[in-house]
């Protein structure tokens, strides 16, 4: 495998380890928590008696999060060994070719997610100018759709590792 | 691991008590019982690892993605439940449905009944993980 090596310089072996790439799972996991619960916080917080103004989080406001996590759950589950075409036998009946559709699918649906959570944000609070506090509400969500991306990011990340670590322990 | 014996269950139950406590006392001083959730959150926390390591095929060595997915799903969601134990209160207080005070008490504890299940399963563990 060192010959096919692309990048000058080598992962640093403890990238390699089953802990690293464990520890990237539950960091994917808890980013994705704290993008939901984010977005939470701006639902409840907005008919909460502290919310003074009249906009309020509706189902328009969840729709970004929603593609996006569709988008994550695309991307994550996506067999990524079958992704390269040059992988003996996979390549005949056109599963590469499947798999980068439904991965462009998913990253469509992903980048979609945070275009319409800033889309939200500009629409419905930027424009019509409200007040700080409630301002809040749309930062929110574009910090929960970035968050899920990062999330699906971390996960794509550990996964890859998790090619690796197999490799070494199967040489 | 060695030497977990009656000091250990004794230290342990007593830390689980001092989170309980906390976490009542959060719940009990202003009349709001909603961090309660927060010991089902931590309780329920270690399941989906159980579950999915139960699902897993351990004889897969060259672990090809079939078990190692499942493994992985198992993993997403305990990451998730630990955070959503903070979160939760985090986002109760910042509604003033709960107090601020209740939310630091409710997280403490939530955290010392997590740690408490989590060093209980690595003490007890029978050898058998990789």
């Amino acid at each position: 495998m060192e010959e096919d090596r692309l990048w000058k310089f080598r992962k640093p072996a403890w990238l390699n380890s089953a802990w690293a790439r464990n520890t990237g799972v539950y960091g994917a996991g808890a980013l994705f928590s704290l993008a939901f619960y984010v977005l939470i916080d701006s639902a409840v917080w907005s008919h909460s008696p502290l919310n003074g103004s009249d906009v309020h989080v509706t189902f328009v406001d969840w729709l970004p999060f929603i593609f996006s996590s569709l988008g994550m759950l695309i991307i994550n589950s996506v067999e990524k060994a079958r992704l390269s075409a040059d992988s003996f036998s996979y390549s005949g009946s056109g599963v590469a070719w499947k798999a980068r559709i439904v991965l462009f699918l998913g990253f469509a649906a992903l980048a979609g997610g945070m275009a319409g959570g800033v889309v939200v944000f500009v629409l419905k609070f930027v424009v019509p100018e409200v007040g700080w506090p409630m301002m809040g509400m749309g930062v929110e969500n574009v910090v929960a759709n970035a968050l899920v991306g990062l999330s699906s990011v971390v996960l794509w990340i550990s996964q890859n590792m998790e090619d690796e670590y197999s490799y070494n322990l199967s040489l | 691991m060695p030497s977990a014996g009656l000091k250990t269950i004794i230290a342990l139950s007593f830390v689980l008590a001092v989170g309980f406590l906390l976490v009542i006392l959060s719940c009990a001083l202003w009349k709001v019982y909603y961090p309660l959730l927060v010991v089902a959150t931590y309780v329920l926390a270690p399941v989906p690892n159980w579950i999915c390591g139960r699902c897993a095929n351990p004889d897969d060595f060259v672990e090809s993605s079939g078990g190692n997915a499942v493994l992985d799903l198992g993993r997403f969601c305990t990451g998730f439940m630990v955070v959503m134990g903070i979160a939760l209160p985090a986002v109760l207080a910042h509604s003033h449905l709960i107090e601020m005070g209740a939310m630091v008490m409710c997280v403490i504890g939530g955290l010392l009944i997590y740690g408490t299940i989590i060093s209980f399963g690595m003490f007890f563990q029978e050898e058998q993980e990789f």
